[in-house]
C-alpha cells in the first residue's frame, strides 16, 4: 500500500520534483558559475525555487512546453 | 494509395513464398549490431571520467554523447524482436543484455520499450491500440519532435497499460520494468545534484536528442500517411539524406513485414522481395531501386 502510494505520488508529481531537483540544480550551477549573482544571499533558494516553480507550472499545465 | 486484395495477388507472389525468402535473410548472427549497442554504451560511460579528469572538454563530451544516443535504440530494437537469440531459449539472455545496456544512454527501460513495440507491430496505425500512433500521426514533424522532447511519447506508453490491462503478459512485463524506470530517474536526480552540468550535457540532453532522432526516423517518417493493414501500414520513402545517417529507415517497411530480418540484411532482402512488395501494393514499393547500394553517400 505504501509503495503504491509512493508510486502514485511520483507519477503525479514527477514534473514538480524534476523541476525542483534537476532544473534547480542546473540553474543553481549556472547562476554560481556566471558570477552575476554573487551578491545575492541564499542564492540556492532562488535557483531551486525557480526550478520548482517551472516544475509546478508544468504539472498544472500537464506539459512542459 | 492502391489497396490490393490478397485474392488478386498471383500465386507467384504468395505469402508462403515471400516468407520463405524472408526467412533466408533471418538467420545471420548480428555481431555488428551487438558491437554498436555495447560499444556506444561503453563510449558513453567512458565520457564521464574523461570529462571529470579534463581529458576532453564538456562540449566535446556532449557531442559524442549525443551521437551515442542516436545509435542507442537500434541494437535494443533487434533485442526486442529476439534477433540475437533467434528463437534459441539458451541465448535469450543476449537479447536482454544488449537491450538493457544499449538503452542506458537513452534513460529508457528495455522491457517497457519491448512490450509496447510488440503492440506497435500488432496494431500499427490503430489510433487506440498502437502505442506509437501519436508519434507517427501527430499531424506535423514539429508536433512529433515536441512530443518526443517533452516526454509525451512516454505518457503514451503509460496509457497503453490501461488499453492492454487484460493482457497479463503485457502488464507483467511492463510492471517488471517500472523499478528500472525509477532507478534511472533516481540516478539522474542524484547525479544532477552532484554534477549538474555534466549530467545535463552528458546524459539528459543527449538522451532527448536520441529520443527525438529515434521517434522521427523510426516512428514518424516510415508511417507518415499510411493506413492499417499488413502491406499498407509502413511505406518506402526517400529524401536527400545519406541513408546511413537515418539508420536506413527508408527500408523500415520490410521490418514491419518480416521483423526477423537482421537490420543490415534488409537491403538484400528488399532486392529479393521487391516483386512481392510491388504485387502487394506496399506504399512506395514501385520506387524501390532494383539494387540498394551500400554506399553511405548515396541516399538509397
Amino acid at each position: 500500500m505504501l509503495v503504491e502510494k509512493l508510486f502514485d505520488h511520483i507519477t503525479n508529481w514527477s514534473k514538480f520534483w524534476f523541476g525542483l531537483i534537476f532544473l534547480g540544480s542546473v540553474i543553481n550551477e549556472l547562476a554560481n558559475q556566471s558570477g552575476m549573482f554573487i551578491s545575492v544571499s541564499s542564492l540556492y533558494l532562488w535557483t531551486y525555487g525557480l526550478g520548482a516553480m517551472i516544475g509546478l507550472i508544468a504539472k498544472i499545465r500537464g506539459a512542459w512546453f | 494509395m492502391v489497396l490490393i486484395n490478397s485474392k488478386d495477388v498471383s500465386a507467384e507472389f504468395s505469402f508462403e513464398k515471400e516468407k520463405a525468402i524472408a526467412k533466408s535473410f533471418s538467420q545471420r548472427f548480428q555481431w555488428e549490431m551487438i558491437l554498436i549497442g555495447i560499444g556506444q554504451a561503453m563510449i558513453w560511460l567512458s565520457l564521464w571520467p574523461l570529462v571529470f579528469n579534463g581529458i576532453i572538454p564538456l562540449w566535446a563530451g556532449f557531442c559524442i554523447a549525443s551521437l551515442c544516443a542516436c545509435f542507442a535504440y537500434l541494437p535494443s530494437h533487434e533485442s526486442q524482436h529476439g534477433n540475437y537469440s533467434r528463437g534459441n531459449p539458451k541465448m535469450r539472455w543476449l537479447d536482454s543484455l544488449v537491450g538493457h545496456i544499449t538503452l542506458i544512454t537513452l534513460i529508457s527501460p528495455y522491457e517497457i520499450l519491448r512490450v509496447t513495440h510488440m503492440k506497435h507491430h500488432a496494431y500499427t496505425n490503430d489510433h487506440e491500440k498502437d502505442p506509437d500512433y501519436l508519434s507517427a500521426h501527430s499531424g506535423s514533424l514539429m508536433k512529433t519532435i515536441k512530443r518526443a522532447a517533452d516526454g509525451s511519447s512516454v505518457s503514451d506508453y503509460e496509457k497503453s497499460l490501461e488499453v492492454f490491462a487484460h493482457d497479463k503478459n503485457f502488464v507483467n512485463s511492463y510492471t517488471k520494468a517500472i523499478p528500472i524506470a525509477l532507478l534511472y530517474r533516481a540516478t539522474l536526480l542524484t547525479l544532477v545534484v552532484i554534477f549538474p552540468l555534466e549530467t545535463l550535457l552528458l546524459w539528459w540532453i543527449p538522451a532527448k536528442i536520441g529520443t527525438v532522432y529515434t521517434v522521427v526516423f523510426f516512428a514518424y517518417l516510415p508511417h507518415l500517411g499510411t493506413s492499417k493493414g499488413r502491406y499498407q501500414d509502413t511505406r518506402f520513402w526517400s529524401h536527400w539524406m545519406p541513408r546511413y545517417i537515418n539508420h536506413s529507415m527508408q527500408l523500415h517497411f520490410i521490418h514491419h513485414l518480416h521483423p526477423g530480418i537482421g537490420h543490415y540484411d534488409e537491403p538484400k532482402a528488399i532486392e529479393a522481395l521487391k516483386p512481392f512488395l510491388v504485387a502487394r501494393g506496399v506504399p512506395g514499393a514501385d520506387k524501390i531501386p532494383d539494387r540498394i547500394t551500400y554506399n553511405p553517400l548515396i541516399k538509397i
